[in-house]
């Protein structure tokens, strides 16, 4: 029996849907990242040291875990800062300069939530226009449409992971996470007090 | 910082320039450069537009229309909304056909049966013959129709007469639309004149004044080799562009942007403790116009799209009588702009005190004055335009009905009074201002501010050559100037410096910044985008030079437009992630997620589904079809419509206590607005633009605009998946914000002309110091 062209259409516009909504959520994961160059241009992260390093090979530690925005505050020691020739195009603290780092992944943080969002519509108008092309055509050559249905809904669950997971990322203290949440601290060494927990 | 100049220096002292004066020369060329050619293509558009002839006569010498029919009936189409039914030339509404697209089938069609019919051997080629050759005499102003196009311009008149007439309620006009014959052979005269200069060659050259649009096999209109090579450059300079712009971001992109500099920390000002002036107080009912507007936009949206997914009847009830397709297409579009830029013009009164610390006397008269004006003219102009369209105006009053022009419906009266009602808007503005920019550099943010806002005024009033005593390509021209310079170019300027300043109040990023990005803006916009307006005008009589430009500067816009564009979606994200320890809490949560998804709707809307329908090649099938529409509402809803949004969450923040604020219904304002746009985007608008712009090259540009198409049984599925979407958008994007502005005028918070501080935010010195082993 043949496919009716409307099902080949709605399937073939359904696997184009999910490829635009990963693409763009890969692309606004991009620039989200683009966003932090604002911030930390010039600085380089250290993921086997914790540190950051500064275009002026000086290093910035852990310092304190703040649980209200869920990063992690870096500082380098004012000592260097403050007798620094770029301080001025820097920082204006007298206390070193500090750089945070987001510790919740990507889609936890607002903007994130947004685009996850925008993704998940893309997705959901996919499954839609399958069911109303299905429920047109009741013949067993629409179960062609089978195949991109169970994509939609793998990329569907991936997605909604982190919705049903974690609420928004904004300054609501919620512990409940599932991240590695401490207590408000202040340490002299943010990696020592990090790792121990 | 900012403060401190203002109530330091003397007032002959100006503030030095914060970024380099190359920033200044480079947007001067630039911007020069653009107007440059821009003027020499509306020089050549005066040269070259297809001829209007004083007479045309069949070859037994019969006279068939004057050159008086034909601007006659262009008039008429544009006084009856036809321009906002269907279009000619491919400019205007999608659900009627296009009309010269329409003449040129039918009339080939007729002139084929009369040469013996489509199986007669010879009957091909003498079609092509007579619609191609060029029978139009300078000397006597004359143009001769064969006698076989004569037959088929009489019974074309006698088609429109019983389409317009007796037929017309049923395909969503007005019921009898128009019935005297005399105008109907003008409306006729008027297509036969878009017909002909689609079909017959420019004197020694191998296409037609429109390059050869619309694409008719009867008549042999394809796409030119114009059309083919622009198409094809553009998009070698494209890749090219982007490589070399990949290149020099991996040599020189760590050096290019700006040192990443530390977030200080800060402290919001409460809302409650933030003053009002009472010109501030006034932007209050502005805002609560624009909720209004905007829900009767969105309205009158809703029945225009329900023609196209059931044009017979409104679940029963004859709309068409009450409400034509035409008149709820009129005001959905000018809504569209007016709901939009009177949010803009709100924030730009909103923000001037906030700028300059204080304000001058008086000046909330002059805002109420300016609301006034605009109320005026917004409701004035639409039941001018219902008059018009229902045909009830009398012609002495003319100039408050319909122009008819899509974008620029409003009467003459009306376009001109709000001219002068921007203007006032800029004294408003100047006024406020007055006081920091004599302290500051003419490159300075608030100068840029002031610029910018010149601009909107200046080049709204362009769009006053737009006439209709003139040819269409030349009035078409002038209009552009409006809907894309103004509109794409100006406005999106202007609220780039709204919101960079807004950014800098909030200590988001520091002023030095904030005016680098203005200056990219201004110069990346202005490269591509000013002769770019071009990529509107590829088919409508313009000269081909005009298509290459066009085609080719577009192209190019892309380059700086995606770094421009990822730049904003990233600049526009730094609002949403707050890091600063901040004892108070951050009081715009949702008017930085609006500006969050503004900068995701300019990728998309504005970049991506734009340049998928800019390529000459594309265009020539595409034009007049979903898929504009697709780009349309991405991004004047994605851009605009949310950056209206988020700017009026901003200011009625301050004006709402805080008490009476809900941030769960801005939330839901947020969510649901999102949601139904990328819904009616993604479920219906791109489908079916896909599926027309396949019928449109598989079967025909005719057939693609038909109706039969565009209600067959596919399309009509498509349609309605949009109902779930557009609910999502009206009850969960819409009323919760028109809520939040009524609450603005129910409970404005009081307000005094002084104690004003600029920046919404104190900076907190760290006091303790850290201590900082060796390790």
């Amino acid at each position: 029996m043949a496919l009716h062209p409307e099902a080949l259409i709605v399937g073939g516009y359904a696997v184009i849907l999910l490829v635009v909504a990963a693409a763009l959520d890969w692309l606004a994961q991009h620039s989200q990242q683009r966003s932090e160059r604002f911030r930390t241009a010039g600085f380089s992260y250290l993921p086997q040291h914790d540190a950051w390093t500064c275009s002026e090979d000086a290093m910035l530690w852990p310092m304190e875990y703040d649980e209200l925005h869920h990063l992690v505050r870096y500082r380098a020691k004012a000592s260097v800062c403050n007798s620094c020739l770029v301080k001025p195009s820097c920082t204006s603290s007298a206390n070193g300069r500090e750089v945070t780092r987001a510790v919740a992944p990507w889609p936890h943080s607002e903007a994130g939530r947004f685009h996850r969002g925008i993704s998940m519509v893309l997705v959901g108008c996919a499954a839609v226009l399958q069911l109303v092309a299905a429920a047109r055509h009741l013949e067993p050559s629409t179960l062609v449409l089978g195949l991109p249905m169970l994509f939609t809904i793998w990329l569907g669950i991936r997605y909604s992971a982190h919705f049903r997971a974690a609420p928004a990322n904004f300054p609501e203290p919620t512990p409940a996470t599932g991240l590695r949440v401490t207590q408000t601290s202040r340490t002299r060494w943010g990696s020592d007090a990090w790792e121990g927990k | 910082m900012l403060k401190a100049s203002t109530t330091e220096r003397s007032p002959d002292v100006r503030r030095p320039m914060m970024v380099s004066r190359g920033w200044v020369q480079a947007a001067a060329l630039v911007i020069l450069f653009g107007f440059a050619v821009l003027g020499f293509l509306a020089f050549r558009t005066y040269e070259t537009g297809p001829p209007i002839a004083d007479r045309v006569v069949s070859q037994d010498g019969k006279a068939l229309f004057r050159g008086d029919d034909v601007i006659k009936g262009q008039k008429l189409f544009l006084k009856n909304g036809l321009m906002e039914y269907g279009s000619v030339l491919g400019h205007g509404a999608y659900l009627g056909p296009d009309f010269t697209a329409d003449y040129l089938h039918r009339a080939a069609l007729s002139v084929t049966r009369q040469y013996g019919g489509a199986a007669s051997s010879t009957a091909q080629a003498k079609v092509i013959e007579d619609f191609k050759t060029n029978r139009y005499d300078e000397a006597t102003k004359t143009l001769t129709y064969t006698a076989a196009q004569a037959v088929a311009f009489e019974e074309l008149v006698t088609y429109y007469g019983n389409y317009f007439g007796p037929t017309s309620g049923e395909k969503g006009m007005r019921p009898d639309a128009i019935t005297d014959p005399t105008q109907i052979r003008q409306l006729t005269s008027f297509f036969a004149w878009t017909a002909w200069s689609g079909s017959t060659l420019r004197p020694d050259k191998n296409y037609s004044y429109t390059n050869s649009w619309p694409p008719e096999p009867l008549v042999d209109n394809k796409p030119t080799a114009n059309v083919m090579v622009w198409s094809v450059l553009s998009l070698i300079a494209l890749l090219a562009g982007i490589g070399a712009l990949f290149a020099a971001f991996g040599r020189w992109g760590e050096r290019f942007g700006w040192k990443g500099r530390q977030a200080d920390t800060i402290s919001f000002r409460p809302p409650g403790d933030v003053v009002l002036t009472p010109a501030q107080r006034a932007c209050a009912y502005y805002f609560l116009v624009v909720g209004l507007l905007f829900f009767i936009q969105v309205m009158v949206g809703a029945a225009s799209e329900h023609y196209r997914a059931d044009i017979s009847s409104f679940f029963g009830f004859d709309l068409a009588s009450w409400l034509p397709y035409n008149l709820v297409r009129t005001w959905h579009v000018q809504l569209s702009i007016f709901w939009t830029a009177t949010s803009f013009l709100a924030a730009g009164i909103f923000l001037a005190p906030m700028i300059t610390g204080r304000e001058p006397r008086r000046q909330h008269w002059l805002a109420y004055i300016l609301l006034g004006a605009l109320a005026l003219v917004v409701f004035g102009s639409m039941i001018g335009e219902a008059l018009d369209i229902h045909g009830v105006l009398p012609d002495v009053l003319g100039a408050f009905g319909m122009q008819g022009w899509e974008y620029l419906d409003l009467g003459r009266f009306w376009q001109v009074l709000l001219t002068v009602g921007l203007f006032i808007w800029v004294i408003i503005l100047f006024r406020g201002l007055r006081g920091r920019l004599r302290v500051e550099s003419r490159g300075n943010m608030p100068w840029m501010f002031f610029y910018t806002a010149l601009a909107i005024p200046a080049f709204y009033a362009v769009g006053l050559l737009t006439s209709s005593d003139d040819s269409f390509t030349i009035a078409d021209f002038w209009r552009f100037m409006v809907v894309h310079l103004w509109v794409e170019d100006f406005l999106e300027i202007f609220t780039t410096v709204l919101v960079a300043y807004i950014f800098v109040m909030l200590g988001v990023v520091r002023e030095r910044v904030a005016l680098t990005v203005i200056f990219l803006d201004i110069i990346l916009y202005s490269a591509g985008g000013v002769i770019g307006t071009m990529h509107h005008l590829y088919f409508s009589g313009s000269a081909a030079e005009t298509m290459a430009l066009g085609a080719f500067f577009s192209a190019m816009e892309v380059i700086p437009l995606t770094f421009l564009t990822v730049e904003a979606w990233s600049f526009l994200q730094l609002g949403a992630r707050q890091e600063s320890k901040s004892a108070t809490p951050f009081p715009h949560r949702w008017a930085v997620m609006f500006l969050v998804s503004v900068g995701f709707w300019n990728f998309l809307g504005a970049g991506i589904f734009g340049f998928l329908v800019n390529l000459p090649i594309v265009s020539y099938y595409e034009i007049g079809t979903a898929l504009t529409a697709n780009h349309a509402h991405a991004a004047m809803m994605g851009v605009y419509g949310m950056l209206a949004m988020g700017l009026a969450l901003f200011c009625l923040r301050y004006l709402i206590p805080t008490e009476r604020w809900s941030d769960k219904l801005a939330k839901i304002s947020f969510w649901s607005a999102n949601i139904g746009l990328a819904w009616m985007s993604f479920a219906t608008l791109l489908p079916l633009g896909i599926l027309q712009l396949y019928a449109s090259v598989n079967d025909g540009y005719f057939a693609a605009r038909q109706l039969e198409f565009i209600t067959n049984p596919t399309n009509s599925v498509f349609e309605w998946m949009r109902l779930p979407g557009d609910l999502v958008f009206i009850i969960g994007g819409v009323l919760p914000f028109l809520w939040l502005c009524w609450l603005g005028v129910r409970y404005r918070v009081g307000g005094s002309r002084d104690q004003l501080d600029e920046i919404l935010f104190t900076e907190i010195t760290e006091r303790e110091p850290v201590e900082v082993g060796d390790r």
